[in-house]
């Protein structure tokens, strides 16, 4: 009777030893920053001399994460991931607001920033770097700095389709019956893709008078888009989707096609509508509340700039924000990004009502 | 002087702890059963001071939202029916008739407690699955038959019909012990047959053990995630997933929060209807010497010959998805992505990978100190709280009774939502602190949970005791905390340890209550298996899965072990 009872009461005690020992390091990973600098330095620097840090980012997948922990602890800085999709990263940061977990956010798009900022999440610093990002990307109150610019683009299997057979437009995948089961069409909105692409098409149908500013065609055309498209099972994978055949369709941002293709041994055709594609701009901010502020504004100094950015570039074909990094950037991004036209966005009013316009396909729209 | 000193000092310091125990127990159901319930509702109908009714017009709507409320109470109201069917027979099988191999088969049915959850489905979606054994073997009798048959409504109730036994394998056995022999053997004698035995003198003990697993069975119905997320398909989803996608938008909230009051008002509904039913008749044995329960032989040979037939196909049914998780954790990805197994791609390298890469070990150690720290401080609130229902009997120990089952009224993801809404800003109540982004609040969520059911066995094992012990005891001088100590606790104590294993366990692979309150740098093992076996990972993580899933498997075989292993002995 005795011993089992003894067991399982040795067996809690260290667990719970453990559990506050895992609340305290967290704790003492947030320990009083703002007032007392020299003491977080001490409080969450390793034995080693390198900081933690706590990052939210949805860029983070085809070994992106991997690479930047690699370069960040060669640089002093031990990094944890915490990725998500753009939308469900915004969630969760906006959820933590009056606690926050984060120290510094990068990804998503200039939408989920100017929405932190209105919430007032984030901290403004003006990193080394931000004057030599291109005009007009960066936040003019300094609370958030372009990294990277993404084109939101619907490719097709180019074994499959050209540019005669393909659609010339989003609308096209709806609107033409040829096309219809054979595009990838979203389940979930939770990624920052996805979002980008219905704020593409609801955009064209603004009108003040319409549910949260959208026209009664607008919604419509979003039910087509979602009733004859393939929705993807749990499991699948796009662009194995994509390749195979079974839809040869869908979105992609234009840093993730390289990677894809070599892997899949496919090429990508982008689809280059005449009204443009949506680009996102992925930014860097920290996290109003971070308790490593001092480590956090290194970090994205040395993140945001020419030479990280450039090997990043370089790495995982994007399309730097900052012009001395995008010398750096493979050809065939900067041919791309040359090809594209830009769809002309009000990107305030989009993030104004996004996550209603959510809420409301998830509710009525969604077969 | 001295003597009347001494007395009054114990008097008052006796006082004392029951003021601080009075404090601290009503603080905890203030603060954490009944205001964050409430905040919710609040939130939902009076957003802004006044009655909205907006949320429902637009839950009205959505014929998507209203058609996963339907399934979620289809699933519920089904799984009654089905897992009650299977449930009784597993038990009539080990404990009730005398089957070859009853212990073997025991075993068998026990499995699931030992696995769960997102673990349990994957493992019955690689049977039953695209390239599962069964489907490939179908595919070669039936060669027309889609590959992908094994989802929707059936697959679903059918992965958690077997899923969810675990309670009617625990405690309808425990029950049906209880039968009286003679009782069983008069009605045999006087010429009745076998099934009129199982229907007027068996059922009428174990009803009251159906009426409570039933109540547990609806809520996991309700409130089922796993299972349609993976199996459902696009034409059979719950409501829960759309609630948690609401949950984590803020602007969406209050829809979230709409759908999980709905959900409540159903479990209400069940439970008033259950009371109905209950109070109907009372069944209460009167032989005071009972003999102990002899197996009954199943005289008709055809009908035996069945019996057997389906126990030993529910046993395969039981512990196919446990051998094939065991095997597939040790082949390699190739083996994995194809689902076939052959000895060339036999491998130890997933198992050395787990206790290489500090990474793969975190999961099980956030997993292990959330399930044995909420276990342990449930079971403490829990037997404060029964000894006082035990001792005292007027209206505030009612209050406190009833005040303590209030989480058995609420789906799990109300609870949770509740939580998340309520402290996600700092609320004076619990000391202006805030508990979103904290480790506190998963862990808070899962004490909770486990309050009715840790509450209801407990009180039972405290009224199980004879009053004459404790009166003995006192007589011969022992002091209450020494009564308490050396007399009452270790009569109770199998119950505790039965509790702990049950609750240990039943939260370590735990997803659905996670995915709502887990801190992001601490993923406990029921995110890290669901992220694995659902996203676009690569094939290690895959494989990683099924060694997680064998080394959850020997942790909780282990804690039953502890508990219940060394009794038979």
């Amino acid at each position: 009777m005795r011993k089992p009872l003894l067991i399982v009461l040795s067996f809690v005690l260290s667990a719970s030893l453990l559990l506050s020992g895992c609340a305290s390091t967290n704790q003492a990973n947030s320990g009083e920053g703002g007032q007392a600098p020299g003491k977080t330095t001490s409080a969450d620097a390793g034995k080693d001399g390198t900081k933690s840090l706590v990052v939210y980012s949805n860029s983070l997948s085809d070994g992106r994460g991997d690479w930047l922990k690699e370069q960040a602890l060669a640089n002093g800085f031990k990094l944890d991931f915490v990725e998500a999709g753009g939308g469900d990263i915004a969630n969760r940061l906006i959820a933590e607001k009056n606690n926050p977990v984060a120290d510094v956010v990068f990804g998503l798009s200039t939408i989920n920033y100017e929405n932190f900022k209105e919430q007032s999440l984030l901290e403004a610093y003006k990193p080394v770097w931000a004057s030599e990002v291109a005009e007009g990307l960066n936040d003019k109150e300094d609370y958030y700095h372009a990294l990277v610019k993404q084109a939101i683009v619907l490719i097709y299997n180019s074994k499959l389709f050209d540019e005669k057979t393909a659609p010339k437009d989003w609308t096209d995948l709806w609107k033409k019956a040829e096309y219809h089961g054979k595009y990838d069409a979203p389940s979930t909105f939770g990624g920052g893709t996805t979002r980008a692409v219905l704020a593409g098409i609801l955009v064209r149908y603004q009108d003040p008078n319409g549910q949260y500013g959208i026209s009664q065609e607008g919604w419509d055309e979003i039910r087509d888009y979602l009733k004859f498209g393939y929705h993807q099972a749990e499991g699948e994978d796009f662009y194995a989707n994509l390749a195979s055949g079974k839809t040869p369709f869908g979105p992609m941002w234009s840093s993730g096609i390289q990677s894809r293709e070599e892997q899949y041994g496919v090429k990508a055709g982008v689809v280059k509508p005449e009204i443009g594609v949506p680009y996102i701009v992925e930014h860097v901010a920290i996290v109003k509340g971070s308790k490593n502020l001092d480590t956090a504004k290194q970090f994205v100094d040395w993140f945001g700039s020419a030479e990280v950015q450039g090997e990043w570039a370089k790495k995982f074909s994007s399309l730097p924000a900052n012009e001395k990094a995008l010398e750096a950037a493979p050809k065939d991004i900067k041919d791309l990004d040359a090809s594209l036209k830009t769809q002309q966005i009000d990107w305030q009013f989009v993030a104004k009502n996004m996550d209603k316009w959510i809420e409301k396909i998830e509710l009525e729209l969604l077969p | 002087m001295n003597v009347v000193d001494k007395i009054k000092g114990q008097l008052s310091s006796k006082k004392l702890i029951g003021i601080i125990i009075g404090i601290f127990l009503t603080w905890f159901i203030v603060a954490f059963l009944v205001y964050p319930n409430l905040n919710l509702l609040k939130l939902t109908f009076f957003a802004d001071g006044r009655l909205s009714l907006e949320p429902f017009q637009k839950l009205l709507h959505s014929s998507r939202a209203l058609k996963s409320l339907l399934h979620s109470v289809v699933l519920a109201v089904s799984l009654v029916v089905t897992v009650n069917i299977v449930g009784i027979f597993l038990v009539l099988v080990t404990d009730y008739f005398d089957i070859r191999g009853a212990k073997l088969l025991r075993l068998g049915y026990m499995t699931t407690l030992i696995y769960s959850g997102i673990v349990l489905v994957s493992g019955y979606k690689f049977i039953y699955g695209d390239h599962g054994v069964i489907t490939n073997f179908l595919v070669q009798l039936f060669p027309s038959l889609d590959v992908t048959w094994f989802k929707g409504y059936w697959a679903v109730l059918f992965v958690m019909t077997f899923a969810v036994t675990s309670n009617h394998v625990i405690f309808l056995s425990n029950a049906i012990q209880k039968v009286d022999y003679q009782t069983i053997e008069s009605a045999r004698n006087m010429g009745a047959s076998t099934f009129y035995i199982l229907r007027r003198v068996v059922f009428p003990v174990l009803k009251p053990t159906i009426f409570a697993v039933t109540i547990l069975l609806f809520l996991t119905g309700l409130g089922a995630v796993s299972a349609p997320i993976v199996l459902g398909g696009r034409d059979f989803q719950t409501i829960n997933p759309m609630i948690l996608s609401f949950g984590q938008s803020v602007t969406s909230r209050d829809m979230a929060a709409l759908l999980a009051i709905i959900l409540g008002v159903f479990t209400l509904l069940l439970l008033t209807v259950m009371r109905k039913i209950e109070k109907g008749g009372h069944y209460v044995s009167i032989s005071k010497v009972k003999s102990e329960l002899k197996k009954q032989k199943i005289n008709n040979k055809l009908a035996n010959a069945i019996v057997h037939a389906i126990a030993y196909l529910l046993f395969l049914i039981y512990v196919m998805p446990v051998i094939i998780i065991v095997l597939f954790s040790f082949s390699d990805s190739y083996s994995i992505t194809t689902s076939t197994l052959s000895w060339n791609h036999f491998t130890f390298d997933n198992y050395a990978k787990l206790f290489t890469q500090a990474s793969d070990f975190k999961p099980y150690l956030v997993s292990i100190v959330y399930s044995a720290v909420s276990a342990v401080i449930v079971v403490i609130l829990t037997l404060v709280v029964a000894r006082i229902l035990h001792k005292y009997n007027h209206k505030l120990s009612t209050v406190l009774e009833y005040a303590m089952l209030i989480p058995w009224l609420l789906p799990s993801t109300l609870i949770a939502l509740g939580l998340i809404i309520t402290y996600d800003s700092p609320k004076l109540i619990i000391l202006n602190n805030v508990l979103t982004g904290t480790v506190w609040i998963l862990l808070i969520g899962y004490v909770i949970v486990q309050i009715p059911f840790t509450l209801r066995l407990l009180r039972a094992a405290f009224f199980s005791i004879d009053h004459s012990l404790e009166d003995a005891s006192k007589n011969l001088g022992a002091g209450t905390f020494y009564t308490l100590r050396r007399v009452l606790l270790p009569i109770i104590f199998p119950s505790i340890m039965a509790v702990l294993a049950l609750n240990f366990n039943g939260h370590l692979a735990d997803y659905d209550l996670a995915v709502f309150l887990y801190h992001p740098l601490f993923e406990p093992l029921g995110i890290v298996i669901k992220n694995s076996s659902t996203d676009q990972v690569s094939v290690d993580a895959k494989a990683m899965v099924f060694v997680y899933s064998v080394i959850l498997m020997i942790i909780s075989s282990l804690t039953l072990y502890l508990v219940y292993g060394r009794k038979a002995k």
